[in-house]
């Protein structure tokens, strides 16, 4: 499975919202439902799902899901 | 990659193509056998019919979601699913989940609480509780309180929850004045406890987890002065000051068991404010939920427990009392003395015990007459049924003599087939699952909650004598000529008082939990018996009964409220007794007490009111055979579904009863 398809189960479950659909040119502003506490429930489970740490609030630097699934690509353990 | 894992990646992708039905199949194929099925998968089956507008389906996954993990994901993802159900759909009585109690519950934070919100309600919804919840703003804890128009008030919570953590405390690093700083503490959450009081609520207070990081190092704890130290004294002198009015939420105990490197997550602290770390979130709302449920009156009342391999290793009826592992000498035999102690500890604490076992009862009770190691024995029991029924009907026999609800059982076998056979025929029973080994018993048993109780009393302590005494007295009633031979060879004497701040507690813990003998089910809180014992145009009573076999303690109680608008009318606000004394005209002594005082204040009618429930169908004739006749008129009247009644005092005199002779204190 895809970085991208499984974030895309991250977001979906974390946002309850199964018709989501994630693009990488999204940002947070265009993902319904990512507001400061969805922001912080996402983080940790992008954390605890692929095994890694963002550095602080490095969730919030990234420029689109593209960068996202970059990063991902990159540190991720599972 | 196992079978499992594939299955559950076909059904993921089912699920993703929006092929719901197909990816449920396929799911139910991944977790077939496995008795608490992974959270994960729980969540996604919820999701799965929740699109199909299975809405109660849906829910059922939900509460194994509990019951299964405590991880943060999963409990994130279906209390988000929960409030998604909750907006939509709304939960009511017909939603598939026993529904037992609502509650109103406002939740004052020090810090970002958002996520404990929903996960509340999801562990409250697995008890039977649908909650109504007020979120205070981050960190304005204190502001709620201390505003008498703030939305705390406005809310009339039944629950006023303080999440505080040690920062709140309000205590130096090191202090030269270490009693003083935490004297001055204690009173300032007193005085925060005498605002939140002052809405009628009852609190709940969570307290204090010591962090691993001091400074001092191991010289904390011999230094009475350090911030470890003071806390520590701090959570002690809390528990002292808590009282009638204040429960309290052990954190430290939870943030232990957990670990406190899993409770405190300090990147979240600095990201967010997260005073508990998002994993310990799960525990905390499972706490916090039980100690409330405990405060309604949910606790489970009955552990029923298995034999063989439940409470000794092998199987008396083979391998007889020398062949059975119990005790010294041998790693399982000394697990199953232990897995007795600790529930031996449960029984002192008022949890009433049984025994159901497939077995003979011969054989059965040698092992507790004879063997050397038992730690529980024959009259630790409330009820011992062993015999080659199916324990379906076992645990319907237990239930029904002990007059005790199925919802108050808690069931414990090792046999994993026995365990689901009652989880489908008595889904009400509670089944713990045991792990293989018995070394993990004690942990299992103690990682359910609710035998969590809000109060110690007397009653408590005495329960399982006063549960044996009624299988006793049921004998004696078969053996007894007529029914008045049977109530005057009891011996019954009784003490009937005025409620009292000494009785508080356990008024309160019989109002919260007394289902079937219970006219009118009103569940008043201490600050609302308060009030009423301050209110001359109330009368009310409570009851302690002793008999030849049993000091039963306080068991009944009736409250009496002049009409304000019709001031020779008395009417019943509550009437309730513990289902032990049922058929022993307690009833009758106390509707004579009641009616003797409403003479003397005056008044000419006693006014009947019974609000039918699921469960207390047992009194509906009870107003009746006391010569009170229906009132169809105001019954009609009635918007809710309350029954009147009137009863002439005028006429009539009061109410007498010769079977109890009154004790004085």
């Amino acid at each position: 499975m895809s970085t991208l398809t499984r974030l895309e189960d991250v977001f979906r479950s974390v946002l309850s919202n199964d018709d989501l659909a994630l693009r990488e040119e999204m940002t947070a502003a265009n993902v319904p439902g990512w507001d400061s506490v969805a922001h912080i429930n996402l983080m940790y489970s992008i954390e605890e799902t692929f095994g890694l740490q963002f550095p602080g609030n490095e969730l919030a630097e990234f420029k689109n899901i593209g960068d996202l699934v970059k990063y991902v690509d990159q540190h991720a353990t599972r | 990659m196992s079978v499992a894992t594939q299955t559950i990646q076909q059904a993921d992708s089912l699920r993703s193509s929006k092929n719901y039905r197909e990816a449920i199949a396929a799911y139910m194929d991944a977790i077939r056998g496995q008795e608490l099925p992974d959270a994960d998968v729980c969540v996604k089956l919820a999701r799965c019919h929740l699109q199909l507008g299975e809405v109660s389906a849906s829910l059922k996954w939900l509460m194994r979601v509990v019951d299964s993990a405590e991880g943060f994901l999963p409990w994130q993802a279906a209390g988000a699913l929960l409030d998604q159900i909750i907006a939509k759909h709304g939960i009511n009585t017909d939603c598939g989940l026993p529904i037992r109690r609502n509650a109103k519950l406002a939740v004052l934070g020090s810090y970002t609480t958002k996520q404990l919100m929903p996960m509340l309600r999801l562990a409250a919804l697995r008890e039977g509780i649908l909650l109504e919840t007020m979120e205070g703003e981050y960190g304005q804890y204190q502001q709620e309180l201390l505003n008498p128009s703030s939305e705390l008030f406005s809310f009339q919570p039944q629950f006023i929850m303080l999440a505080v953590n040690h920062r709140d405390a309000g205590l130096p690093a090191f202090s030269r004045t270490p009693d003083e700083d935490v004297t001055r503490a204690v009173e300032h959450w007193k005085m925060l406890w005498d605002r939140a009081s002052s809405s009628g609520a009852r609190i709940i207070q969570h307290n204090f987890a010591l962090p691993v990081e001091t400074a001092m190092g191991h010289l904390s704890s011999r230094l009475s002065g350090t911030r470890h130290a003071m806390l520590q004294k701090l959570n002690t002198a809390l528990g002292e000051a808590a009282g009638n009015r204040v429960s309290i939420v052990d954190c430290e105990r939870i943030a232990s068991h957990i670990g406190k490197s899993r409770w405190f997550d300090d990147k979240y602290w600095h990201i967010a404010k997260q005073a508990v770390a998002l994993e310990a979130l799960p525990s905390l709302a499972r706490h916090s939920v039980a100690v409330l449920a405990a405060d309604l009156g949910l606790s489970k009342k009955c552990l029923v427990l298995d034999l063989d391999n439940t409470m000794w290793g092998g199987i008396i009826g083979e391998d007889g009392l020398a062949g059975i592992r119990l005790g010294q000498g041998n790693p399982d035999g000394e697990a199953f003395m232990a897995f007795q102690d600790y529930v031996l500890e449960l029984k002192a604490k008022g949890v009433i015990l049984a025994v159901c076992s497939k077995n003979n009862d011969a054989d059965a009770r040698e092992v507790f007459l004879k063997h050397p190691d038992m730690r529980i024995k024959l009259e630790d029991l409330a009820m011992f049924v062993a015999n080659w029924k199916t324990k379906v009907e076992n645990i319907r026999t237990i239930a029904t003599t002990l007059n005790i609800g199925l919802d108050s059982l808690v069931f414990a076998d090792d046999n994993a087939a026995e365990r689901e056979i009652i989880r489908q025929m008595l889904p009400e029973v509670e089944v713990l699952t045991l792990p293989k080994d018995p070394a993990g018993y004690v942990r299992t048993l103690s990682n359910y909650l609710m035998f969590e109780t809000s109060a110690f009393t007397s009653e408590d302590a005495e329960k399982t004598q006063q549960y044996r005494a009624k299988a006793q007295i049921a004998e004696l009633e078969a053996a007894s000529g007529s029914i008045e031979d049977f109530y005057r060879s009891l011996k019954m004497t009784a003490v009937v008082q005025p409620f009292d701040e000494l009785h508080l507690p356990r008024i309160v813990q019989l109002i919260g939990k007394t289902n079937q003998f219970n006219l009118t089910t009103r569940r008043h809180t201490t600050e609302s018996i308060r009030a009423i014992m301050a209110d001359k145009n109330c009368a009310h009573f409570w009851l302690k009964l002793k008999d030849r076999f049993a000091d039963h303690g306080l068991v009944s109680l009736i409250i009496g409220k002049r009409d304000p608008k019709q001031s020779d009318v008395m009417e019943i606000d509550t009437w309730l007794m513990s289902c032990r004394v049922i058929g022993r005209t307690v009833e009758a002594e106390l509707l004579s007490h009641l009616t003797r005082a409403a003479q003397k204040m005056g008044c000419t009618k006693i006014r009947g009111v019974y609000i039918p429930t699921a469960k207390n169908g047992m009194v509906k004739d009870i107003y009746s055979q006391f010569g009170f006749e229906r009132d169809t008129a105001a019954s009609a009247n009635n918007s809710a579904n309350e029954e009147i009644w009137l009863y002439d005092l005028s006429t009539k005199g009061p109410i007498s009863n010769g079977f109890i002779s009154l004790e004085q204190r």
